[in-house]
């Protein structure tokens, strides 16, 4: 899956508006210290992130599109990687729950914006693997190293973005729910850099924190936000906040807007869009049945299996409620994206449950219905992450044509430029028209 | 009582391990130097890169050497037409941006040509692609007068 994914971002040109801007600042970066110090002051502060763009630029040997592709595709496997073993696979039944998990994480539209996004390198991706990381660290048998490490995935996390927080959330979470491989003292630690870190950042740094955003059918920008809701707390924070948790859990709104919405006032209702809500909400009732169960009876199997539940749902939650808080002031999907790490990891416990559980005919009728319409709309929708790619990838393409008549000035970021359109121009992408019609209303698209 | 956790772990576990068997196909190809279907397109003349709104292809093409004011044939249901020049075919297609970007790289109309795409244009009624023909309009050209 790593390796299609992979195979998908190597055929997507380099972004133009978001990416370039940043790969020629690098190129006018006198070094990697630069570029993170760069970065303190800004609106933005990701000094982490600007200091790998810069590293990989200088890294690349001129072969700047390999070499940010490379990374990207690193990250993904390391994601991936983290996410399967955070989940328990010790049987035949582990399995089944673990592949419907894996295209729980890979097709849910939190996942998309973390290989359609790069700029140049997914600013969200290496969160998501931090996070897992984080997670994976709580459930350890403790130590130095482990508390070390603990401290270093907040750091380089809160140094990425600000999303990197969540890795405190995460760590306090798997706390509260009885995991102790992260000591006190290294979360004491972890807490302290957190309030430093929020500190810092709320009243030292300058904010911009309004962009674009949905608005039931609408989408809004900044402005008409601001006009019509006015500043602060208002409705539409409560909205948004709202919308990105319904995001993870029911696949719509997405980035704010209620897309089925507007297809039903546009007299179309694509059958993606189905696709989408009905294998999330299918799987939410899985989850929230099984929540439901654990909270009254505790786990059908073993005392470790409920510990572990527990820790994870209880992770889930925080981390839902926390990303959704954070992304106030405009509804991203891809801001969800840690969140829709965890929906799939509770997707696998909840599976695992309603499959150890099966010991009528039927229930397991019932069972065997709901999970096979669950699972085939999911593997719909990560066949459609591949589609959404390929469409991306013909986008981006487009954009590079232009950019003769916009070369910088500077010989150097000319050169640069120049080459980076070369390079980009001569990579094939697959028109629209050799894709057949259906594929844009089954399979997802960038909205 | 025995569980019956086979049929619901295969209906569980199947239409996944299919996603996982694309995206294995996907990348076996591309392992073994193939293009993966997936990822197939074909190869686009000018004309037809004009009309289906791939700037990338049009600039590609134009700066390895294809020449943006001859004709070139296209595929059936590209457009109603068999042969077009890139420019007819961006007009047809009702792509201004396509005209701008072939006028900038390198297509010319002379007072014939222009009167024949604004006339085009003007057919098909579409503001945004006159204006774009018009802005190209010879200067030895008073007044354009279409007749059907």
């Amino acid at each position: 899956m790593a390796g299609s994914l992979g195979y998908g971002l190597l055929r997507v040109p380099l972004q133009v508006q978001d990416s370039l801007p940043k790969i020629v600042e690098a190129g006018r970066s006198p070094g990697v210290w630069a570029s993170f110090t760069s970065e303190i002051g800004t609106t933005d502060f990701r000094p982490l992130w600007m200091a790998e763009t810069k590293l990989l630029f200088d890294l690349s040997g001129g072969h700047v599109h390999v070499a940010y592709k490379a990374f990207h595709i690193a990250l993904l496997v390391a994601a991936l990687c983290l996410f399967v073993t955070a989940l328990r696979i010790e049987s035949g039944v582990d399995l089944a729950a673990s592949l419907f998990a894996l295209n729980v994480f890979v097709g849910s539209n939190t996942f998309v914006g973390l290989v359609k996004e790069a700029t140049p390198v997914n600013v969200y991706l290496p969160i998501v693997g931090l996070v897992l990381l984080a997670m994976l660290l709580s459930r350890g048998r403790g130590g130095v190293w482990i508390d070390l490490a603990a401290v270093l995935t907040f750091v380089a996390a809160c140094l990425t973005l600000e999303s990197g927080v969540l890795v405190w959330v995460a760590l306090v979470a798997g706390r509260l729910a009885g995991r102790r491989g992260v000591s006190d003292r290294a979360l004491i630690s972890v807490t302290i850099l957190m309030v430093v870190y929020v500190v810092g950042r709320l009243t030292l740094l300058p904010l911009d924190t309004q962009n674009a955003s949905g608005y039931l059918a609408e989408r809004l920008e900044p402005e008409q936000i601001r006009e019509r809701f006015g500043a602060g707390l208002s409705r539409f924070t409560i909205y948004t906040v709202y919308a990105s948790i319904s995001s993870v859990l029911f696949s719509e709104p997405r980035d704010g807007t209620f897309v089925i919405l507007r297809g039903w006032q546009h007299g179309d209702i694509p059958p993606r869009m189905w696709i989408n809500i009905v294998s999330s909400t299918l799987t939410t009732v899985l989850i929230a049945i099984t929540a439901w169960r654990w909270s009254r009876e505790g786990s059908a199997n073993t005392d470790g299996d409920r510990a572990a539940i527990r820790g994870d749902f209880l992770i889930f939650g925080a981390l839902l409620a926390a990303s959704a808080v954070s992304s106030f002031a405009y509804a991203k999907d891809v801001i969800m994206s840690t969140a829709g790490a965890c929906y799939a990891i509770v997707a696998f416990w909840a599976v695992r449950d309603h499959l150890i559980r099966a010991r009528r005919v039927g229930p397991a009728l019932v069972t065997t219905i709901v999970l096979l319409a669950a699972s085939s709309l999911w593997a719909v929708r990560v066949v459609g992450v591949h589609h959404v790619m390929r469409t991306q990838a013909f986008a981006f393409h487009n954009d590079w044509a232009g950019m003769r008549d916009y070369l910088p000035d500077d010989p150097a970021a000319h050169r640069l430029v120049s080459s980076l359109r070369a390079d980009a121009l001569s990579r094939p992408v697959v028109n629209p028209w050799f894709v057949p019609r259906w594929a844009d209303r089954v399979f997802d698209i960038d909205y | 009582m025995a569980r019956l956790t086979t049929l619901p772990a295969v209906c569980a576990g199947i239409p996944p391990l299919a996603a996982v068997a694309f995206c294995g196909a996907v990348f076996g190809a591309a392992v073994f130097g193939y293009t993966p279907t997936f990822w197939q397109g074909g190869p686009l003349t000018l004309a037809e890169a004009a009309a289906l709104r791939d700037q990338a292809e049009v600039a590609r093409l134009i700066e390895a050497g294809a020449d943006p004011n001859i004709e070139y044939a296209l595929r059936p249901d590209v457009l109603a037409v068999s042969r077009a020049t890139p420019l007819e075919a961006a007009v047809l297609a009702r792509r201004p941006e396509i005209v701008q970007l072939l006028m900038r790289e390198g297509a010319a109309v002379d007072e014939p040509g222009w009167h024949h795409l604004h006339c085009i244009a003007a057919d098909i009624g579409e503001d945004d692609v006159i204006e774009a023909i018009d802005a190209y309009r010879p200067s030895t050209v008073a007044v354009a007068s279409c007749t059907r």
